[in-house]
């Protein structure tokens, strides 16, 4: 700034504060700017993100399912309280559940992938090639030794296997997929809840879940694991 | 400025000397559009690349060593060439491809059987964008081994990674838009890696796929991030990118 010859230490000082009032100004303008900038902005980052999506509903029923799943179909009947049937598997592949029956009840396996989220498809040769003997892999769910198979699930992307009961024994899988609630409607078919988890298994843990939908009763035991 | 051009409106009329008005508008015509004759000679070579826009990117004068082919291999041209080649065959796709779940596959197949020359462009779209990410790393690589990161090229070291990272998003996108197989399962896996990222993971996936699952909300938001937001910004970036090259100069062999 260019100085006056003219100016009075007064003028001179008034000048002084004169700038400096500026200054505040523009320092308050621009941050009242930049604030209410980084506040908007973050509050506009909202419309990003839905607060309802168009995904399909979690809970669906296996009337309209391909293929449709009934309570009689998986278990061929009851007798004596017990299942005509001793073992049954039906995979819901669109749906991601495949639906088990053992000795001890059903329940129902949330096929994500615990690795990457893609669907293992249900194979009877889950041990091929894994080092795993099929004997361990059958002896896996409540079974009697006439329904015992090496069955469980295989996982496309990057080969995670995982036995009948869900637990990962082979590939990058960091832990066992979930059991989701699964229940019998008045008309006879299943009920899947897959927003209800009913095990949840942190990665180490071998423990089969003892929750299962009871035959005789048509209800579950309630015995859920880590949830 | 319409100098060389001076002659042009008279010569050729009935009376010498006279100014045909026809040939005196299309000499202004021309003379507004293109400013100088041919480059016969350095200095009208100059001035030619300093007031035309389409050579304005390239420098007045440089030293031979520094346009040797074998120095950069012309790595960040290519890429520049591929990106230009996927605007123009991206937008050829867009009159067919419609970002939904029920039609997006059709449509793909529509261009591959259907439409003429839709299986040759949609191949061109496919090998040049697998090319440009090849040759943008390649570029990298190149400005790196040979140090050109160093200053005073700091900061376009800095768009360029941005560059690179935008190369890899527009690659990411693109593929989910077949909506095949393949697509849907690798932006499955590909969303999953995000979600892996501490606090943010999750929030990342949601906002990218806009739901919980790789459907319709994830097929729209990848089609618009890939045919407009991030060829907008890749574009943005180059701008600054060449006019950075231009403006840190060439030094041209080691």
């Amino acid at each position: 700034m260019a100085i006056n010859p003219y100016e009075t230490p007064r003028e001179r000082m008034r000048t002084r504060l004169e700038r400096t009032r500026r200054q505040f100004l523009f320092l308050m303008g621009g941050l009242a700017a930049t604030g209410s900038l980084v506040l908007g902005g973050f509050k506009l980052l909202g419309f990003m993100f839905p607060a309802a999506t168009n995904d399909a509903p979690l809970k669906f029923k296996t009337n309209t399912t391909t293929p449709p799943v009934t309570f009689d179909d998986l278990t061929g009947g009851v007798s004596n309280g017990k299942a005509v049937n001793g073992a049954a598997v039906r995979s819901i592949t669109a749906d991601r559940v495949t639906i088990v029956l053992d000795e001890a009840g059903i329940y129902a396996v949330y096929l994500i992938c615990t690795h990457l989220g893609c669907t293992p498809n249900y194979t009877t040769t889950v041990t091929a090639g894994s080092g795993v003997s099929d004997s361990v892999a059958a002896k896996r769910g409540v079974r009697s030794a006439s329904e015992q198979k090496p069955d469980g699930w295989a996982c496309p992307c990057h080969g995670s296997r995982y036995f009948i009961d869900s637990t990962n024994f082979y590939g990058p899988a960091p832990r066992p997929m979930d059991w989701v609630d699964v229940q019998v409607s008045p008309d006879g078919y299943f009920v899947v809840d897959r927003g209800s988890i009913v095990a949840y298994r942190q990665p180490g843990d071998q423990t089969p879940p003892q929750w299962r939908l009871l035959v005789d009763t048509r209800k579950d035991n309630g015995k859920t694991l880590g949830v | 400025m319409t100098e060389h051009l001076g002659d042009y409106a008279t010569e050729m009329s009935a009376t010498p000397g006279e100014v045909n008005p026809v040939r005196a508008f299309v000499a202004q015509l021309w003379g507004s559009i293109f400013r100088h004759g041919l480059p016969t000679t350095d200095k009208v070579a100059a001035r030619t690349a300093l007031t035309n826009f389409f050579l304005h990117i390239h420098p007045v004068r440089v030293k031979r060593s520094a346009i040797r082919v074998s120095y950069t291999l012309c790595l960040g041209g290519l890429s520049f060439f591929l990106f230009i080649l996927l605007t123009i065959t991206g937008l050829f796709l867009m009159f067919y491809y419609i970002p939904s779940v029920d039609q997006a596959y059709q449509n793909v197949k529509d261009l591959e059987f259907v439409a003429t020359f839709g299986l040759v462009i949609r191949n061109m779209h496919r090998w040049a964008a697998h090319g440009m990410v090849i040759t943008v790393w390649l570029h990298m690589a190149r400005v790196f081994y040979q140090g050109a990161y160093k200053p005073p090229r700091e900061f376009n070291w800095a768009i360029g990674t941005l560059l690179l990272l935008t190369t890899l998003l527009l690659s990411f996108s693109g593929y989910l838009l077949p909506w095949d197989q393949l697509a849907v399962w690798a932006i499955t896996v590909g969303t999953n890696m995000a979600k892996y990222a501490p606090i943010a993971g999750p929030y990342t996936r949601y906002l990218l796929l806009g739901g919980r699952g790789v459907a319709q909300g994830a097929l729209i938001r990848f089609y618009v991030l890939h045919v407009i937001a991030l060829p907008l910004i890749g574009f943005l970036l180059m701008v600054v990118h060449f006019w950075r090259v231009r403006k840190d100069g060439f030094t041209g062999g080691l």
